[in-house]
């Protein structure tokens, strides 16, 4: 379970601060959307839970344990980054073999590990092709894939559609969907309304380091009057009048 | 699989497939060596093959001057090109750098050779080096003076003939380089130069591939999975450091064959190899820790490529990579010292040139560590500067 009690924080303190007295909680095996425009505060606060950014002590729990007194990487967790976070010139099966090697799976595991996550983000046909030939949606699911080696049980995605073409995009989903079937969490941020709505059982909207609205889907929509998207523009503009 | 044999292995495969890459550090050091070997081999084998080509005006005319003219033509390491043309034709064929000198000998030769009177001229070509105009200036007086002693000798009862012979040498020179008393030759000093410019070049593709890392993300995923900034940087400092003495061994194998195999001299090596490793080492680690303070000043790849070139050729051109530091005045020699290449270079020359033990390093090899530490040190303070901006 994560657990976010009234986060604030500012990259200094000559600035404003990017995240404002922030509260939610996201249960085990939800599949949470965290929605925002650009500069929302959905980055910083991903950075905050893998470790990127030191969290001050007391404001998130991971499974009860407070990240900012964690020693050492996040266990069980696993970040997908919005950038092609990979290396162009190797292959997919060069890049699946690092990335697992430098998370210390044993050797005599690797191979197996690295074939599991590409057939499940179904790269497995394309292991000796080199990264930076791929197409943008096949780049996508590579970025999915080395997120998945170590079996995490929380998957944060940053933007993990941005991008791609509609068959990638609905492969993409359907992915996450068989996982969070079989119990791994997933926290979405993106600024895909349709995305978001399809995907989610639980919506959060930020803007401007503040949490606007949290609640079921469905709560939401009631909300938007059958539009999520329609909620969101009416609690962003407000904000901006406000 | 651990850590490190993970970053290395990434490093190796990425530099694998990096053309350009390979091309700056092992092509190019390679391709400079064998130029400059051959094209600096006259400035080192003054003994043995160099020829200083004239032609000579005899304006004089007269049996002293015709003596003189074939003794000057004797005179190693002259060589007098015979060309049956008018003095202004050979002025002009002289400034078109066809020989390195016109040599006129005047009017009345043996009257102002009497009287030490300037009795011959030497017209420099165009093209000519300095040094070996000095040469040919200090030959020519060397045997004017011979033949004004004939003349003046030559009216006094019981002098030796043997006394005015020219041709035998009055000198004992030899070298202490080695044994064999030959010169050391251009690729005793190419070699080790143009190495250690391509050990500074890695900064290029080392800077490239942290800078990428950097911008699409990379590293951030690393350290959300546990590698820290301080694992990945040190993670390429051992691929790098194989990669340098990879070059160490590439060009002394073409100093050692390739260069003797096209008709230059052999490189020699000394008597104490821990000497040059130990060099090869330290220059390794400097090389390394520079790349890794340009990685983190520079923000895209351009500006790596730009600021390590500048400052590697700066460091080269003023440590004697290009341009000998000997050649160098007094204080140019000085502003060399502050290079880490001159540091390098000086290590190598004393177990290349001096024939040094592994003490004699000792200070090269302190000065180019503790370059090293200097740049991680830095290297670590932008770092976090960066970090936590």
């Amino acid at each position: 379970m994560v657990s976010i009690d009234t986060l604030s924080y500012q990259y200094s303190p000559r600035t404003a601060p990017v995240l404002d007295g922030i509260s939610l909680t996201v249960a085990d095996g939800a599949l949470f959307g965290l929605l925002g425009p650009n500069g929302a505060g959905k980055t910083t606060l991903l950075s905050l839970l893998t470790g990127l950014l030191r969290c001050p002590p007391g404001k998130i729990f991971l499974n009860g344990q407070d990240v900012a007194s964690r020693r050492g990487p996040a266990t069980g967790l696993a970040l997908v980054p919005q950038e092609y976070a990979f290396y162009l010139p190797l292959t997919v099966g060069e890049n699946l073999t690092f990335f697992a090697g430098v998370q210390g799976l044993p050797e005599s595991q690797i191979a197996e590990r690295v074939d599991h996550c590409a057939r499940r983000a179904g790269i497995q046909d394309r292991l000796r092709e080199r990264a930076g030939r791929l197409s943008g949606g096949l780049k996508r699911r590579l970025n999915l894939a080395i997120g998945l080696l170590s079996n995490p049980r929380l998957l944060l995605l940053d933007e993990p559609t941005v991008g791609i073409d509609p068959d990638s995009r609905h492969f993409i989903l359907e992915t996450i969907r068989d996982l969070n079937r079989e119990r791994t969490t997933v926290i979405d941020t993106s600024h895909y309304m349709e995305e978001v709505e399809e995907l989610c059982d639980r919506v959060a909207i930020m803007d401007h380091g503040r949490l606007l609205r949290e609640g079921t889907l469905a709560e939401l929509l009631v909300d938007g009057g059958g539009s999520l998207e329609t909620l969101f523009l009416n609690l962003t503009r407000r904000q901006l009048r406000d | 699989m651990s850590l490190f044999r993970a970053l290395i292995r990434k490093e190796f495969l990425l530099l694998s497939r990096d053309p350009h890459g390979l091309l700056l550090l092992f092509v190019m050091p390679a391709v400079f060596v064998l130029i400059m070997t051959f094209a600096l081999q006259n400035q080192y084998a003054m003994n043995h093959e160099t020829r200083l080509d004239f032609f000579l005006v005899n304006q004089d005319g007269g049996q002293f001057s015709a003596a003189f003219a074939r003794e000057l033509g004797a005179v190693s390491p002259f060589n007098r090109v015979t060309a049956d043309a008018a003095e202004t034709e050979l002025r002009q064929r002289a400034r078109a750098d066809e020989v390195m000198f016109l040599v006129v000998i005047r009017p009345d030769f043996e009257q102002n050779l009497a009287v030490r009177a300037r009795a011959v001229k030497l017209l420099v070509a165009p093209g000519t080096s300095p040094v070996f105009a000095g040469i040919a200036e200090a030959r020519v007086t060397e045997l004017l003076n011979r033949f004004y002693l004939q003349y003046r000798m030559a009216s006094l009862p019981g002098i030796s003939a043997g006394v005015l012979d020219t041709s035998t040498p009055l000198v004992d020179s030899e070298s202490l380089f080695d044994d064999s008393g030959v010169l050391p030759s251009s690729v005793q000093h190419n070699v080790p130069a143009w190495l250690l410019f391509a050990m500074f070049f890695i900064a290029v593709p080392l800077s490239t591939t942290l800078i990428h890392e950097r911008q699409q993300g990379t590293l951030m995923r690393l350290q959300t999975m546990g590698v820290s900034r301080a694992r990945v940087l040190s993670g390429k400092v051992v691929p790098y450091l194989l990669v340098n003495l990879m070059q160490v061994v590439l060009l002394f194998l073409i100093g050692l064959y390739l260069v003797p195999l096209l008709g230059g001299d052999q490189l020699t090596l000394g008597s104490h190899p821990a000497g040059l490793v130990l060099v090869s080492v330290a220059a390794s680690l400097a090389a390394v820790c520079y790349a890794l303070f340009i990685a983190q000043i520079t923000s895209t790849v351009e500006q790596a490529t730009i600021v390590a070139a500048v400052f590697n050729i700066i460091m080269a051109a003023i440590g004697g990579v290009m341009v000998p530091r000997f050649l160098m005045p007094e204080a140019m020699r000085q502003l060399g010292d502050f290079s880490p290449m001159a540091w390098g270079l000086e290590g190598f020359f004393d177990i290349l040139l001096r024939h040094g033990t592994v003490v004699d390093v000792l200070p090269e090899t302190g000065g180019l560590l503790g370059f090293a530490a200097l740049m991680l040190a830095l290297t670590f303070v932008f770092s976090r500067r960066s970090a936590s901006a």
